[in-house]
């Protein structure tokens, strides 16, 4: 069991979401930077879809009463691990009354904590993410406990990651043309893969508002199918980027898609962060 | 492109899916298209994982990044210009939905009757009357997409959405009619509310409705209301042919 003591500015329990339950209306939902999630679970040889906990802006206190091993990916984290720094992208051996409290996060804005088998909290419409509708909760609250498995197993070094950690600096999200980029007159199109955008306050899990305004003559469309990544354009011109747990459908032109990749660099940006679109076509 | 069929164009979506927009308006001729169209996609289609379908367009997803694009395109146009969906039989189900409309439960009623210029007798007829067609879900989990409001109660939507509308409420917002499934924000008109579930995440069919079937409104007591909501019961329903 791992008992929250405090649960951070916004930790919730993710795997890979709920990937063909949209015909029910159901958001994907998942982790919001699927890279880390993937790293997350590779270093402990996870099982692919392992729940994990998303750690947002600032993370948990937490108490071990069993013995695991666990890895830290994602945003950097001033982490204390019984008092002593602890780093991340490498195992961490935890004994019974083991007190990890995560502070906040440096580059990026999301950091996630693996546990060896994964999280083994309950399955809604086969997963653990928590999404609102659909689990109790839409994230971790204190005194809550998380049942994990029991290590069966010593790890003898562990797997670190030697390569260069992710840089969450980038500011060019790569994007694909959305079905109505082309109704846009040209001078907006180009306006738009060339300014800079600031993300406002707006942003969460379920989509992060741009601050700049694009001013265009779009109609609405009829309501249709929204992914995770999907750039709508508003009637009064705000730019809305979709993100793991929007809404299946939408009545807003889509202007752009961003790529899998674009979307997790997406994950790890917070208010005020710039960012500018770079067009992409499929090969 | 195809022989009098309403196939507008087909666009990769993203690196794992591909869009299809049909041109025509979204009626009921398009609608069965749609729904044969997506079977035969799923048991003819390599890889597909999902395919979401709304109004005028169905999205398909796939496993894996998308290598072969143009190979799948043709495979889709192939398979749209040899099918024919007035020829399928699609068989679904014509559900029941009990309606509390009494004042209690009807928080917008008085305002829309007194702006459409009818009695409330009038307005739970007109809403009682037509069989609605069910499109698709989405918006929120279990939030059914239906056409068939008369337009004798078109009504726009409120200005400023109410922060909470409840779970089962009815509402009418321009020329929609649907269910909140849950308690949410909304900007519909509340005319009744509904005891049945529309959504329970603990089901394996976590909503009885699907693309295709079709839906009434019945007028029920507050003592009935609440007999339903109690006992969970589900709604009725008729096995129907699209």
């Amino acid at each position: 069991m791992i008992e929250i003591l405090n649960s951070g500015w916004y930790t919730s329990i993710q795997d890979q979401g709920r990937m063909g339950m949209q015909e029910y209306g159901i958001p994907y939902s998942g982790a919001m930077d699927m890279n880390s999630f993937n790293w997350a679970n590779k270093l402990l040889n996870n099982p692919l879809n392992a729940a994990l906990l998303e750690m947002t802006i600032k993370g948990p206190k937490l108490k071990f009463h069993i013995e695991t091993i666990i890895v830290f990916t994602g945003a950097q984290m001033d982490i204390k691990h019984n008092g002593n720094k602890a780093s991340l992208y490498s195992p961490i051996l935890i004994k019974k009354n083991d007190i990890l409290e995560c502070g906040a996060c440096k580059e990026g804005c999301r950091t996630y904590m693996s546990v060896l088998g994964g999280l083994q909290t309950e399955k809604i419409l086969s997963s653990r993410s928590q999404c609102n509708y659909i689990t109790k909760s839409r994230h971790i609250n204190k005194k809550r406990m998380l049942q994990i498995k029991k290590k069966l197993f010593e790890l003898n070094k562990g797997v670190t990651l030697k390569s260069p950690l992710p840089s969450y600096n980038i500011k060019e999200i790569e994007v694909f043309k959305g079905p109505e980029f082309d109704l846009l007159e040209s001078v907006t199109q180009q306006k738009i893969v060339s300014q800079t955008f600031t993300i406002s306050h707006l942003n969460n899990r379920m989509a992060y508002q741009l601050e700049e305004k694009i001013t265009h003559k779009l109609p609405e469309i009829w309501t249709t199918a929204v992914l995770p990544g999907t750039v709508q354009l508003t009637p009064n011109g705000t730019l809305i980027v979709l993100m793991r747990d929007a809404q299946v459908t939408g009545g807003y032109p889509r202007i752009l898609q961003l790529s899998n990749h674009a979307l997790n660099i997406l994950a790890q940006k917070s208010t005020r962060d710039v960012l500018h679109f770079k067009l992409k076509s499929f090969e | 492109m195809s022989q009098g069929k309403s196939f507008l164009r087909i666009f990769q979506y993203s690196e794992t899916s591909i869009l299809l927009e049909f041109k025509a308006e979204p009626k009921l001729d398009l609608l069965t298209e749609l729904v044969v169209f997506k079977n035969l996609l799923y048991s003819n289609l390599c890889g597909v994982r999902q395919i979401t379908l709304s109004y005028k367009s169905l999205l398909l997803q796939f496993s894996n990044p998308l290598k072969k694009y143009k190979n799948l395109k043709e495979e889709i146009l192939k398979l749209y210009s040899s099918f024919d969906s007035s020829k399928s039989i699609i068989k679904s189900k014509h559900w029941n939905i009990p309606v509390c409309y009494e004042s209690k439960y009807a928080s917008d009623s008085s305002i829309l009757s007194k702006h459409l210029k009818l009695s409330r007798h009038q307005l739970i007829k007109l809403h009682t009357k037509p069989i609605y067609q069910i499109y698709f879900i989405g918006f929120l989990p279990g939030f059914l997409y239906l056409e068939g409001l008369d337009a004798k109660l078109y009504y726009p939507r409120k200005k400023s959405p109410a922060l909470k509308v409840s779970k089962g409420a009815v509402g009418i917002g321009a020329r929609q009619t649907g269910i909140y499934p849950n308690q949410s924000p909304g900007g519909w008109n509340i005319i009744g509310t509904s005891p049945t579930s529309m959504f329970d995440p603990n089901l394996k069919q976590p909503c009885f409705a699907k693309s295709g079937d079709t839906l009434s409104f019945y007028s029920i007591s507050e003592t009935t209301f609440k007999k339903i909501r109690e006992n969970r019961i589900p709604p009725n329903f008729r096995e129907i042919i699209l």
